[in-house]
């Protein structure tokens, strides 16, 4: 990237805005289109249902997206989620006699820890070994995988307190609370990325490392920050897998792994780092979960459904094409 | 601030649309949430919940996630709940997971049935084609009579949380023990049996390691076929027994060569149409007795949202090409 960084930003407001614009687009297409589609679509029931399926995939994805933009990869995101789940559990399932607040915010504490934990490792790995972030992710992934089976034996911690599941299944004024969660969870990382230095920087290395590196940026430290970041956030959706299935297993949504990383570059995150915004990720997010309800609606096969993300991601990067002559 | 007000915009749209009205069903509708689409048994399960749901005049239809991640039968059960069906039939892969959903689901007024899942607390009904400790106690006989009561075996399950399996597992393992005091266990049990690879595998290891292996007991529908491809592979097919249930299409060939020596099973056509059968029965406000006698399902024995029939179906050389035949 030879353009000074100055001429960057500016080009780079309206073409947030197209890219905005067309993924809003995209949603309100997909919506329209079940609702001429799929009897009983635009209905409350629908809504309620997609509120509380989007926010587990939503904010694994958010984890997913920080690695991205900085041209790395973290494949131990749902692994990690697990991981912090099962810390959290643990905790829980210790004073299921009395489980006050206290406890509860003291395992959602220690969840976030390990989460953060386990991504600092990663990153710390990826700035002073120099190995590409995805193999040393995907050792994590198999270490953490390896290490949860065995603390488990394979099966699940489950019965946490009823308070608890307010995490998961509880509404705050008619708001299902993951979506709540989701919803800050998109707030904080527009926030980080692209108000602060560290948000720059990490768009800076996904451009460029060297050239960050010889601009005077702390490559290394950012790196570890931002998979600590992403560790965390997949804590977060741990917690919120922990509450929703009432139970926690190494296993738990390890199929949503590549549609994660799909998920990104589908709102325009470039594979090589540097590019993306947030917003676009989390509204391709709420469109291919219309398209998923929409379909189990209409009583397509699920095998069908996901052929038709595979569609729906391959279409969205076809059209995109002609517009990322950057 | 634009994009806030955007974004708001959309998370509006898609929460609070409360103002349209839900579609008025008139029809029973019935969702039957499996635990896995496409492979043959689940097949077979659709095929049972079609041809009952003709023949009541009701709208049943089965929803197979695309793989057996239990997250995602929470989201299929979601979208069934929103979608406003009368019943919701399950065949869990994790009991716990679906705990929460399922109770949401029972709050909104669904009928929930369950199937291989006896300990599902947030249920109207499971149902049993046969009971655990028949299902196992028979398995039990015939390895005993195929082994001899001589050398070690293992067992494999579809998972280690799927709470049937091992309900078979216990019970096979007790009641051979009973009848065989000598034999021993070589392992502890393979969360293996939905997939021919793993069971091959896992098999292939275990005649590695035990020399005394005299046999694999295998539950979750994969499991004998694995085994007994691992079997053949190694040239003692027949010295090494193979017992467990399977589809009898996908088993036909091993059954006649002597890799599998046979099992026990219950018809997925059969659970498809008790789907139905009791779904549209219960909600209609019908209440389930014991000793009942039941269209399709024979006299049951009920107790506290437990019902068990008693339709045990023989896998052997004799039953398996006509079992085949009808789609198995």
């Amino acid at each position: 990237m030879t353009t000074p960084d100055i001429a960057m930003k500016k080009s780079r407001v309206p073409a947030d805005l197209i890219e905005i614009g067309a993924m809003f687009g995209l949603l309100v297409a997909t919506v329209s289109f079940f609702t001429v589609m799929a009897p009983g679509f635009f209905s409350p029931g629908i809504f309620t249902s997609m509120a509380y399926q989007l926010p587990e995939l939503g904010i694994l994805t958010l984890a997913m997206l920080l690695p991205i933009l900085s041209g790395g990869l973290n494949l131990a995101v749902t692994f990690t989620a697990n991981v912090a789940g099962l810390v959290a559990a643990w905790i829980l399932v210790q004073v299921t006699g009395d489980a006050s607040a206290g406890i509860i915010i003291v395992a959602i504490l220690a969840a976030l820890a390990t989460g953060a934990l386990i991504g600092a490792a990663i990153g710390a790995l990826v700035a002073y070994t120099g190995a590409h972030p995805i193999l040393v992710s995907l050792g994590f992934m198999i270490l953490l995988r390896g290490a949860g089976e065995w603390f488990t034996r394979g099966g699940d911690i489950s019965g946490m307190p009823e308070f608890f599941r307010f995490v998961g299944h509880g509404t705050l004024l008619y708001v299902p609370v993951p979506l709540i969660i989701f919803i800050a969870a998109v707030a904080l990382w527009v926030l980080v990325l692209h108000y602060t230095r560290l948000g720059f920087s990490i768009y800076m290395i996904g451009s460029n490392a060297k050239a960050a590196l010889y601009s005077g940026i702390d490559v290394a430290r950012v790196q570890i920050t931002l998979y600590a970041l992403s560790g965390l956030m997949s804590a977060v959706a741990g917690i919120v897998m922990l509450s929703r299935f009432n139970s926690v297993r190494i296993g738990h949504g390890e199929s949503y792994l590549l549609i994660m990383i799909l998920a990104c570059f589908l709102a325009g995150a470039n594979p090589f780092g540097g590019f993306g915004r947030v917003l676009p990720v989390a509204l391709g997010l709420v469109s291919l979960q219309v398209i998923s309800s929409g379909l189990n609606l209409m009583g397509v096969s699920q095998h069908f459904a996901t052929a038709t993300w595979g569609i729906f991601l391959i279409l969205v990067m076809v059209i995109r094409a002609p517009f990322q002559q950057r | 601030m634009s994009r806030f007000s955007k974004m708001a915009a959309s998370l509006l749209a898609a929460t609070s649309a409360l103002a349209a009205p839900a579609l008025a069903q008139d029809e029973l509708t019935i969702g039957v949430v499996v635990k896995i689409g496409g492979i043959p048994w689940f097949n077979a399960m659709e095929q049972g919940i079609v041809s009952r749901a003709d023949e009541l005049g009701v709208n049943a239809f089965m929803v197979g996630p695309t793989s057996d991640d239990p997250a995602l039968q929470v989201r299929a059960v979601e979208d069934l709940i929103a979608r406003n069906v009368d019943v919701i039939g399950i065949v869990p892969n994790d009991a716990w997971v679906l705990e929460p959903v399922l109770e949401r689901a029972r709050e909104a007024g669904i009928v929930v049935i369950s199937h291989e899942a006896d300990n599902l607390v947030n249920r109207d009904v499971n149902f049993e084609l046969v009971s655990s400790t028949d299902l196992g106690n028979a398995h039990a006989n015939l390895f005993a009579e195929a082994t001899g009561c001589e050398g070690s075996y293992a067992v494999f399950v579809g998972g280690l949380t799927v709470p049937a399996h091992n309900a078979w597992a216990d019970a096979a393992v007790d009641h051979l023990r009973e009848l065989c005091p000598n034999m021993r266990q070589a392992a502890d049990r393979f969360g293996v049996a939905e997939s021919v690879d793993d069971s091959r595998n896992t098999t292939l290891d275990l005649l590695r390691a035990h020399d005394d292996l005299a046999g694999i007991i295998a539950f979750g529908s994969q499991g004998p076929i694995g085994a007994a491809r691992a079997v053949e592979e190694r040239g003692v097919a027949g010295e090494v027994a193979v017992v467990g249930l399977f589809s009898a299409g996908q088993g036909q060939a091993l059954v006649h060569r002597g890799s599998i020596t046979g099992g026990y099973v219950w018809s997925p056509i059969e659970a498809g149409e008790a789907f139905v059968t009791l779904g549209a029965m219960l909600a209609n406000g019908e209440s389930l007795t014991d000793g009942a006698e039941i269209d399709g399902l024979g006299t049951v024995s009920y107790n506290d949202g437990l019902l068990f029939a008693n339709m045990p179906l023989e896998l052997s050389v004799d039953t398996v090409d006509g079992l085949a035949e009808l789609g198995l």
